[in-house]
């Protein structure tokens, strides 16, 4: 029974956004937004990355929406798993064999390598501070489930957070003063193409990689802990 | 037959919102409903992806000075869809923290069961 | 002249600064929140006599729209952003004393965030932006809904997850379907193309968002989840829910609706659901036991009438609609600190436990007692003049449907006086078991009077504050006016 109401209702939806689709061709023509963007991106912003361009510079401001979200979410596990949970500490894990540990162990730095390359290139290169702090992450996945046994400190993961969140904040603040606008990009934007340049989005790109990874490693740790 | 080659992604799109929407009100199993939510939220998230999309398009990025910005896709959904994805992971993850505490307070995972509160 | 970008930007510096200032002492933390909304209050009220001309446009990023991002600050922005920090200062206050369990960092860090989520959903003019700022405030309330820990609070929140879940996706394929159509996100651009397709094409999109954000604005039917989750969150939370956030989701529909599409052919439509809202929500609080429930259906029930009131779309209507909501903000938080305290005292949410309250807890049950009359629309209780507009505006209608809706909203009124003359008259005229007279703390008592003098104050001269709701009326029903205000 049930299973026909959701059908009806989802035929009902379908027909009413195939009708709606009709008018929005596919493939073809770009939009207004799009067009200057890429037209203006590179001048006015100096990224060569005219999604990193959007991302930080243009829309920033949902951006900063978008990392008050991880943050919300990452406070948000952790209160619902601390609650009522007995600390148990000093718990005998079977250690994982030589090999399992040794490779962990060398891949830990690399796999950081990869994800701090991404995120500090974000103006450059494709990715950015969501992609770099979702690899980072995943390298203390792989010590959590390699060497069971090390732990990353609650406090310093609360911490990095904590401040980076401040520095996206700050940086607009900043550009606020400067300029009398919010998330202005007010340092210099040098030769595009260069590591150094695109004014302020590397260095929000950076705080929202460390952010973004410690927020992650938090949530994987929060969600580890339960299965003690 | 081009028309099809035109709109696939339009239909793969909507064939996964579909599939996600019919998990998540016929399904009485959690996890499940969970699963149906990220299917949801990843067909959504093709659909806002392939708007912007250029036929033979390349990426908006200048890696090359080359690069023809006329064949360029558009920037704007892309950007769109990172900040959708990471809503979708912090939705999943607080859904997911409830569940294991569902399944600590009420022993089970089946939505009928869990019903503590009266209407 | 302030920006009101800062209305945003400081208290969600703080909100990530605070726990940073956990680590240096436990104690500083639940003064923060404080802090930051008295700083939003004092911002908004600087900024209100300036907006009520002339809507402040902010432009984020130094780019001119549609290519940035705005905020506009104007005279409905700014009233609802002093409402939301006035309320959301007065709860903060509150729970300086109220929440002592649990991890209370996180509480205080998710409530600042949960109220900058609603301060940005009111301030910005982007759309995309809009959807963002609103999934801030659905997440953090999702997190607070189970901040207590036991069963029905995780029950429901896991529910109300999964249905906003569903709800902010739908919203968001909305979003998507204006981009392709307009390729613009900036909601005054999108205004002015909007009659440049076909009105089947903006249909759908227009039918997404209202279900999308209806869910949050506990629109029947898609409000299941709210009698659980406002009855189980704690007695703070349950005020900023009932009194902010479904306000907040109202915003979002009315705003997508009135300003964006401009769909005055959907207006009857939401008129009759807000009528069917408030009958549906008011007759299931009449058979409620359980006060928070009860509570939590009221809401449901004026959440209804609000939107009657507004989809009207006249001056008078908009006017009264607004001046509900305040009026309705003011009374349910009210309603819901003293019962916060009261349940504390009898041990239970059941409404037979309060026998005898009145004299238990003499002030706590005077607050409850005008924060209940205030919503029924006695006077001289602020919930008068607003139901007293509402009325005019339908009967200026002069045709029989409106009557009869009008007529309708005041059985639902009859109802809503019944259930909360059944509780009054069970605190004051019950015999209850014997105990001593002892209050809620200094930290309660302070935003419950402060309430119960605003109600009172607001009741006696509407005037202060229907000066304000004209301007906020205006703007929302011409739609010309704002998008020349933000393109130029």
């Amino acid at each position: 029974m049930r299973k026909i109401i959701g059908l009806i209702l989802l035929i009902i939806i379908a027909v009413g956004l195939g009708l709606a689709l009709v008018r929005i061709p596919f493939g073809t023509s770009k939009s207004r937004l799009g067009e200057y963007y890429i037209r203006e991106g590179r001048k006015e912003t100096g990224a060569t990355n005219i999604v990193t361009s959007v991302v930080v510079n243009y829309r920033g401001f949902d951006t900063l929406g978008e990392v008050t979200i991880l943050f919300t979410a990452a406070l948000g596990v952790g209160a619902v798993l601390s609650i009522g949970r007995k600390r148990k500490n000093n718990i005998k894990h079977q250690p994982a064999s030589l090999i399992l540990r040794t490779g962990c162990r060398f891949l830990f730095p690399l796999i950081l390598l990869v994800g701090a390359y991404i995120f500090i290139h974000g103006h450059l290169t494709p990715g950015g501070g969501f992609q770099g702090g979702a690899v980072v992450a995943s390298a203390f996945l792989l010590i959590y489930l390699g060497c069971r046994e090390i732990r990353i400190s609650e406090k310093g993961t609360k911490a990095v957070e904590s401040l980076a969140g401040l520095v996206f904040v700050a940086v607009g603040l900043v550009g606020l003063a400067v300029s009398g606008y919010f998330l202005f990009n007010f340092l210099p934007k040098g030769i595009s193409g260069r590591l150094f340049s695109a004014g302020v989005i590397p260095v929000i790109y950076i705080a929202i990689g460390f952010k973004v990874g410690s927020e992650l490693a938090g949530i994987i740790d929060a969600l580890v802990e339960e299965t003690e | 037959m081009s028309f099809l080659h035109n709109y696939i992604y339009y239909f793969g799109a909507f064939g996964l919102i579909f599939i996600g929407l019919y998990i998540i009100l016929v399904k009485r199993n959690l996890i499940k409903i969970i699963i149906g939510l990220s299917i949801l939220e990843t067909g959504v998230n093709l659909f806002l992806v392939s708007i912007g999309y250029i036929s033979s398009g390349t990426a908006p990025i200048f890696s090359r000075p080359e690069v023809e910005a006329a064949r360029m896709v558009d920037p704007v959904p892309q950007a769109l869809v990172l900040t959708a994805i990471v809503i979708g992971v912090a939705v999943l993850a607080l859904a997911l923290s409830l569940t294991i505490r569902v399944y600590r307070h009420f022993g089970t995972l089946n939505l009928r069961k869990i019903k503590e509160q009266r209407w | 002249m302030v920006n009101p970008i800062l209305l945003i930007a400081v208290p969600l510096g703080l909100a990530f600064a605070l726990p940073l200032f956990g680590l240096l002492s436990k104690k500083l933390v639940k003064y923060i929140p404080v802090l930051a909304l008295l700083f939003n209050l004092v911002v908004s009220l600087i900024l209100l006599p300036r907006v009520l001309e002339r809507p402040i446009q902010v432009f984020i990023g130094g780019f001119s729209p549609p290519f940035c991002i705005n905020l506009v600050a104007g005279p409905v922005g700014i009233i609802f952003a002093a409402l939301i920090s006035l309320v959301g200062l007065l709860v903060s206050v509150y729970s300086i004393d109220y929440i002592r369990e649990g991890p209370r960092e996180k509480y205080h860090v998710l409530y600042l965030l949960l109220l900058t989520g609603a301060t940005g959903v009111v301030l910005t003019g982007d759309i995309f932006n809009l959807f963002v700022f609103f999934e801030i405030l659905c997440i953090s309330s999702y997190a607070l809904v189970a901040y207590p820990g036991d069963k029905p609070a995780i029950e429901s929140a896991i529910k109300y997850l999964i249905q906003g879940a569903v709800g902010s996706s739908l919203a968001l394929i909305g979003v998507g379907l204006l981009y392709g159509l307009f390729g613009t996100l900036n909601m005054a651009d999108i205004a002015g193309r909007i009659t440049s397709v076909k009105p089947i094409s903006v249909f759908v999109p227009l039918a997404l968002m209202i279900t999308g954000f209806g869910v949050e604005a506990a629109i029947f039917p898609l409000n299941s989840w709210l009698p659980d989750a406002h009855s189980s969150a704690p007695s703070s939370i349950s005020a900023i829910l009932s009194g902010i956030a479904i306000e907040v989701g109202l915003y979002a529909v009315v705003r997508v609706t009135f300003t964006v599409f401009g769909a005055s052919s959907i207006f009857m439509f939401l008129t009759f659901l807000g009528i069917l809202t408030l009958l549906i929500g008011e007759m299931c609080a009449f058979s409620q036991t359980n006060i928070k429930r009860m509570l939590a259906y009221s809401s449901i029930g004026q959440i209804g009438l609000i939107l009657f009131a507004l989809t009207i779309a006249t001056p008078y209507g908009v006017t009264g609609g607004l001046f509900q909501l305040i009026s309705h903000t003011l009374a349910k938080a009210l309603l819901f600190l003293s019962a916060g305290y009261m349940i504390y005292r009898a041990g239970s949410m059941d409404i037979s436990t309060f026998k005898g309250m009145g004299k238990k807890m003499p002030l706590t049950s005077l607050a409850f007692t005008i924060g209940a009359f205030s919503l029924v629309g006695l006077p001289p209780f602020a919930g008068f003049p607003g139901k007293f507009l509402i009325v005019r505006a339908a009967l200026a209608e002069e045709t029989t449907l409106f009557t009869v809706l009008i007529g309708l909203a005041l059985l639902g009124t009859v109802i809503e006086g019944a259930y909360f003359f059944r509780v009054v008259q069970i605190i004051y005229f019950k015999e209850g078991t014997a105990g001593r007279r002892k209050e809620a703390p200094l930290a309660a008592l302070i935003p419950i009077f402060i309430l119960m003098t605003l109600i009172i104050v607001i009741g006696i001269y509407p005037g202060l504050v229907t000066t304000l709701l004209n301007s906020a009326a205006s703007e929302l029903l011409n739609r010309f006016g704002y998008i020349r205000s933000v393109l130029g």
